[in-house]
């Protein structure tokens, strides 16, 4: 089921609205690509000025020596900046998930099936060798659905915590102790696990090293689909709606509609 | 007979560099030395191992001396009694004994005895003599924070240039035309005017003796080394100029080092009844939390400790079983000082953290397990197909 060829690089997956021979499917569209990208800029600013509070005395004088103060300075404006926007992308990434088509397509794609607890225990029994082939995901398998509600649970913590500890004048000391405490563990969490579990699956998997450009294009193409998503696949081939808006490159029509509504514009890619 | 003559010359030169050197010495600038202590004094390798084998060093660099605080001083001031030669009478140096400088607001004899008196009843105090403190060696002495003090440019407040010092100080010796008297006054206002030690300086005092366990443990007390889990810890570490310290909190605006009382103290700063001032801190050069509320200022700012730790759990306590000997004391203050609802809190955090610890040891775990059962099978199969 897996071509080789296809997977590891022998055509460029480098995606481009031109019409080629080539099939090409959309796993994130521009809105959703912009949400990631901004996203996981705030994550990594957040992550490293962060952690650098727990950084021990001898090393900060050491790495920073005179200058650590403006150092700090500029490391609680850079948090505070980073946290502002990731909530900001967060609410709106709630907007897009009510008021959007795509965003509503999102959702339900995302909801939790009981297919998904099958799903796993299937994908595990593949692991250890007693099934031949990975069960057959649609649009989001249950990896991505953990995450997605891992990723949504831990920023509401960290969101609440943060805005917390940032007016901290107003609480009582108890509830800022929770706060400091949960904004920490969290912290360690998210990171440990955006480290294994999604950068892995993104970028370290076999077929998939050293990078994959699914996050910058947006598109995959059709022997990855076919391979990683079966049950999509044949639902976006046997829906022409679907196809138009999945499919990008063979059979795509690509005269822009006549009237841009705010439904079109989340799917104009 | 030539040899000998160059030799002379050499003596000659030798001599005088000698001679002008001792003389230059022996001058000084500020106060003459009319007790003659130099006469021995002024050798550096002057000094003696005392009885209890500590180094003593008896050299007195007069320059130095003459630049701090204590410059105007006569050496038998404070050093009562060395009538003899060897000094077999000494007496220990005394704080609060007057020192024949006239003090100019009162014209009275000059005396550090009401800093003495306030500190005798803080709490670093000896106690009252019906109530004397145990292990009294262990409280901290005048001279156990206090060196002598030299006199340095003011630095630091407005602008960190010295020249604001010397522009300063010219105007005042317009006026007040002994530019030495000048120079001493405005030195001794200025000393006061910022804070001489930075504050990773002042916790390393206070925790040279707050985070000894065994030390505190004597006193009923717990180390403070759970300050190094607050985020003021954190400023401070990164050299913040307006990040806490010590003194921050329990020596505010209004208070002096030497009058710091027990929380339960009702003139204490940290005292429940005046936290809200304190965390506030309306009026310091410190920005702190200006809007701080009741609600805010109530809670405890230190991590909860060893105290804590021993009355949640029963038995044992992490790393203090060697101050076994002060442990029931602890015990026994612990219970009387902390307030059942901090107990309450401190059960609280401990859950959460153990949550949170399983959580993390779980989830993480469970991915490092797919996630390399992953990577081998989809090893396996590629290499299969092929």
């Amino acid at each position: 089921m897996l071509d080789k060829g296809a997977t590891l690089g022998g055509e460029p997956k480098r995606g481009s609205i031109v019409k080629t021979d080539k099939r090409y499917f959309v796993r994130l569209n521009y809105a959703e690509r912009a949400q990631h990208f901004i996203f996981l800029g705030c994550f990594v600013v957040l992550v490293i000025t962060g952690f650098m509070l727990k950084l021990p005395e001898d090393i900060v004088v050491k790495t920073f020596g005179g200058a650590r103060d403006t150092v700090f300075f500029y490391r609680s404006l850079l948090h505070r900046i980073a946290g502002t926007m990731m909530i900001a992308v967060s609410v709106f990434h709630v907007f897009y998930l009510v008021f959007r088509p795509a965003g509503r397509r999102w959702l339900m794609d995302m909801l939790p099936r009981p297919r998904d607890l099958r799903d796993m225990v299937f994908n595990m029994l593949y692991y250890i060798g007693v099934k031949d082939e990975p069960p057959a995901y649609d649009r989001f398998n249950y990896k991505q659905k953990l995450e997605y509600y891992a990723l949504i649970s831990g920023t509401t913590l960290m969101s609440i915590t943060g805005l917390l500890l940032w007016t901290e004048y107003r609480w009582s000391k108890f509830v800022l102790d929770i706060g400091i405490l949960v904004h920490g563990m969290e912290a360690i969490l998210a990171c440990l696990a955006i480290m294994i579990w999604h950068l892995y699956e993104i970028h370290l998997r076999p077929h998939k090293f050293p990078i994959d450009n699914m996050w910058i294009t947006g598109l995959i193409d059709e022997e990855e689909m076919k391979a990683e998503y079966p049950l999509h696949y044949h639902k976006i081939m046997e829906d022409p709606k679907l196809r138009k808006i999945y499919i990008r490159g063979e059979d795509q029509d690509l005269t822009p509609p006549r009237t841009v509504s705010i439904a079109d514009l989340a799917r104009i890619h | 007979m030539r040899l000998n003559l160059i030799n002379f010359i050499i003596f000659l030169a030798l001599l005088f560099v000698i001679l002008h050197f001792g003389l230059a010495s022996a001058q000084t600038d500020v106060i003459p030395d009319t007790e003659n202590c130099l006469l021995c004094h002024r050798y550096p390798s002057m000094g003696r191992y005392d009885k209890s084998g500590q180094k003593r060093i008896f050299y007195v660099n007069e320059k130095q001396f003459a630049n701090s605080v204590h410059g105007k001083l006569r050496c038998k001031a404070c050093h009562v009694g060395l009538d003899e030669i060897p000094h077999t009478d000494v007496k220990k140096v005394d704080c609060s004994s007057k020192c024949h400088i006239k003090e100019p607001s009162t014209d009275k004899e000059f005396s550090h005895i009401n800093m003495v008196e306030k500190y005798r009843a803080s709490v670093h105090g000896e106690g009252s003599a019906k109530k004397p403190k145990p292990f009294a060696e262990d409280l901290p002495t005048c001279k156990y924070c206090h060196n002598n003090p030299m006199y340095n440019p003011f630095r630091g407040m407005w602008g960190k240039s010295e020249a604001l010092s010397n522009e300063t100080l010219a105007r005042c010796i317009g006026c007040h035309t002994k530019k030495d008297w000048a120079e001493k006054f405005y030195s001794h206002f200025t000393q006061r005017m910022r804070n001489r030690r930075s504050q990773t300086e002042i916790i390393a005092l206070c925790t040279s003796c707050h985070e000894d366990r065994e030390k505190m443990a004597r006193h009923g007390l717990e180390s403070i080394e759970t300050y190094k889990d607050t985020f003021h810890w954190s400023q401070v570490k990164y050299g913040v100029e307006n990040a806490p310290d010590c003194l921050s909190c329990h020596v505010p605006v209004g208070y002096t080092t030497h009058d710091i009382r027990p929380r339960t103290d009702p003139v204490s700063p940290i005292n429940i009844a005046n936290r809200v001032n304190t965390c506030s801190n309306q009026g310091g050069l410190q920005t702190c939390h200006p809007g701080a509320t009741a609600r805010f200022a109530t809670g405890r700012v230190h991590a909860y400790g060893m105290k804590a730790q021993i009355i949640a759990a029963t038995g044992e306590v992490d790393g203090v079983d060697a101050e076994a000997q002060g442990l029931a004391l602890v015990r026994q203050r612990a219970e009387s000082d902390i307030p059942a609802e901090d107990i309450y809190h401190y059960k609280v955090l401990k859950l959460i953290k153990l949550f949170y610890q399983v959580l993390i040891a779980g989830t993480i775990g469970f991915m490092c397990l797919h996630q390399s059962l992953d990577y081998f099978r989809t090893k396996r199969k590629h290499k299969k197909s092929h």
